[in-house]
């Protein structure tokens, strides 16, 4: 595969004071789905608005398909914006929005047979003659979506392109977005703060935090294998323990639990992550013996979440989170607040954090 | 029950004052105008008579007369050619302006906004009056000029039909940067990037979304400054020579000079017809035209 197709050079940009971006470099591969996840302030919008050339960057380059695109106008770049707003033009109806951008190179007949067939694709051909107004949100989004998929752009850029739509119609879109992605085979990066879209959309991804990327990789491998504590904690619930070096192995001082880790360390001291998911619970009563590592606690919290039961169950002087799968219908197997249970996990999940 | 009365008349009050101050004064003027005009105070007579029984003693001659003498619907023409001049020169000066504060950052914005109104602060006599320093023979712009050898002679800037258009575009030019500021104001930047993003350059892009998408700040600010100007006296007067006679001017010299008020009256009558009914057919047509396009 094209692993150099969108090529982000060194790119660092300032507005002022503020720096906003530092340095970035990102390869993106033809075809891909690549998220940009951060909290707002990081730095992701501007990295786009810079891919689309709203912004220009400070220093750096942007390379498109092996074009230079650093200091192209908007208007020359054969890559397409969707906006977070979706930035549908008021005065025309469907039709004209979705010719907005063609008209000019091709006759009438043509315009008509583009926009028919990506109403077809996005199948809003029954819109065409009504007025943006009277669109709902994810009719909106369609449009906007079809204005730049009719120009078959080489990269198309997404802002937060599902932050406009409500939770049980997102989930909807996702899916679609991802079946068109796969269909069409234009890549497309898009910006994002909620981690569980850019988990389900990307083929890869970058967390961006304070104008730097931290990581970039496939949805399971940051979460499952976080670097850093940043990551660790802003992706999905994260427990995470500070152990230091005690005679051959690690000691949690909170947990009072010794750990045998597989891997030499340069420092002493470091932290571990162990996600809720992979900590079994068991009633005290009916222990069976295991090869797991198994430790008493105490249930503090406990909330019911429909497929899943979270706790919050103290060890010693730490409070960990378990999320406990609720294979039972019977509300009897769930435990109860106070109640000791014993908890045990594989020591394959406990994953050391070395940033 | 006692609010919702209050709301019905608190809704109508403007109707109230349209009625007021326009519908009354356009009817007496009406009158004034079909009257038969005598030498006396007021110089016309009544029209209705109860000397010999009822009689009623009116005259359509005025009307006759100002549309039979091109010297009134001449000058009439003159001050429509002046007012849609000054508004083009308004739009043209004033759109970039208004579009330019609309998108600056807040801070900058109210300064700028504030630089706009300043002028009303003070007098508008005045200001018209420093136009006459700054463009009469002996006056500040010559002086420039003729230091600099630009030209060697005084040149005749004052008292012409140029002179009465840039007194006319620089006092309304705040009359059509404020509406069309406040349409820009919300205007939705994204818009110009996402038609970029879709291919049109700047040139593009100002005719197929910034100007339809302005169309009702143009609009505002266009007719604010068009009707006043076409009425326009003092700027004419003193700042015009006798190269054009305006509407405004002809008036007043009817009323004033030649005390013909009934003839005065026929032409401000007239002048409010020929330029109301057009633009409250205008204004019908086109609310109707952006609620169908919901601009």
């Amino acid at each position: 595969m094209d692993n150099n197709f969108l090529v982000i050079e060194n790119i660092s940009k300032s507005f002022g004071d503020n720096k906003v971006l530092e340095n970035i470099n990102l390869n993106i591969s033809k075809s891909e789905f690549f998220g940009l996840l951060g909290s707002s302030g990081s730095g992701k919008t501007t990295l786009l608005r810079i891919l689309g050339g709203f912004e220009k960057p400070d220093t750096g380059r942007v390379i498109l398909d092996g074009m230079d695109i650093t200091n192209l106008e908007p208007f020359d770049r054969p890559l397409n914006y969707m906006f977070q707003s979706y930035a549908l033009f008021p005065h025309l109806n469907v039709f004209n929005n979705l010719a907005f951008g063609i008209k000019e190179n091709f006759t009438q007949k043509e315009t008509e047979i583009n926009v028919r067939n990506i109403a077809e694709l996005l199948s809003i051909e029954h819109l065409l003659k009504r007025r943006i107004k009277q669109l709902s949100g994810g009719e909106q989004q369609r449009v906007a979506l079809g204005r730049c998929l009719i120009k078959k752009p080489k990269l198309l850029l997404l802002d937060e392109p599902l932050a406009a739509l409500d939770k049980k119609l997102r989930s909807k879109t996702q899916l679609e977005l991802t079946t068109l992605q796969k269909k069409l085979k234009i890549t497309f990066v898009f910006v994002t703060h909620d981690q569980e879209e850019a988990m389900s959309l990307s083929d890869r991804m970058a967390i961006m935090n304070n104008g730097l990327i931290l990581e970039c990789s496939s949805p399971e491998e940051i979460y499952e294998n976080p670097k850093s504590l940043y990551t660790a904690n802003f992706i999905g619930i994260a427990n995470i323990i500070e152990i230091y070096k005690k005679d051959k192995n690690f000691y949690s001082d909170n947990l009072g639990i010794n750990f045998k880790l597989n891997k030499e360390l340069k420092n002493t001291k470091t932290n571990i992550l162990l996600r809720p998911e992979k900590i079994k619970i068991q009633s005290i009563n009916n222990l069976k013996t295991s090869s797991f590592n198994s430790f008493c606690g105490e249930i503090l919290e406990k909330s019911y979440l429909g497929s899943f039961t979270r706790y919050e169950i103290k060890i010693n002087n730490m409070i960990i989170s378990v999320l406990d799968q609720n294979f039972n219908s019977n509300s009897n197997y769930n435990f109860l607040k106070g109640e000791k249970v014993i908890c045990s996990w594989e020591s394959e999940s406990i994953k050391i954090l070395e940033d | 029950m006692k609010n919702k009365l209050f709301e019905k008349y608190f809704v109508f009050s403007p109707y109230f004052w349209l009625v007021l101050f326009f519908f009354i004064p356009l009817a007496i003027i009406f009158k004034i105008s079909i009257s038969v005009s005598e030498w006396g105070m007021p110089p016309y007579q009544d029209i209705f008579l109860f000397d010999n029984g009822f009689k009623i003693n009116t005259s359509f001659e005025n009307y006759v007369y100002i549309f039979s003498d091109y010297y009134y619907i001449g000058s009439f023409v003159n001050s429509l050619i002046l007012a849609l001049i000054s508004t083009i020169f308004c739009l043209v000066i004033g759109f970039p302006l208004a579009f330019y504060i609309a998108t600056s950052n807040i801070g900058l914005r109210n300064i700028l906004l504030v630089l706009v109104v300043i002028p009303f602060w003070s007098s508008f006599l005045l200001r018209v009056y420093a136009w006459k320093i700054i463009l009469q023979n002996n006056g500040i712009l010559n002086v420039i000029l003729l230091n600099l050898g630009i030209t060697s002679e005084p040149l005749q800037l004052l008292y012409n039909q140029y002179a009465v258009i840039m007194g006319i575009v620089y006092t309304y030019l705040p009359l059509m940067i404020l509406p069309l500021y406040g349409y820009l104001n919300k205007f939705d930047l994204n818009l110009i990037e996402a038609s970029k993003d879709l291919g049109l350059n700047r040139f593009k892009t100002f005719f197929k979304v910034i100007l339809p998408l302005s169309v009702p700040g143009i609009v505002a600010g266009s007719l604010l400054v068009f009707i006043p100007v076409v009425g326009e006296f003092i700027i004419p007067e003193m700042l015009g020579g006798s190269d054009r006679l305006y509407y405004g001017k002809i008036l007043w010299e009817e009323f004033f000079v030649n005390r013909n008020w009934p003839g005065a009256s026929a032409l401000a009558f007239s002048g409010i017809i020929i330029l109301v009914l057009p633009i409250v057919i205008f204004q019908i047509l086109y609310s109707r035209w952006s609620q169908k396009n919901e601009i």
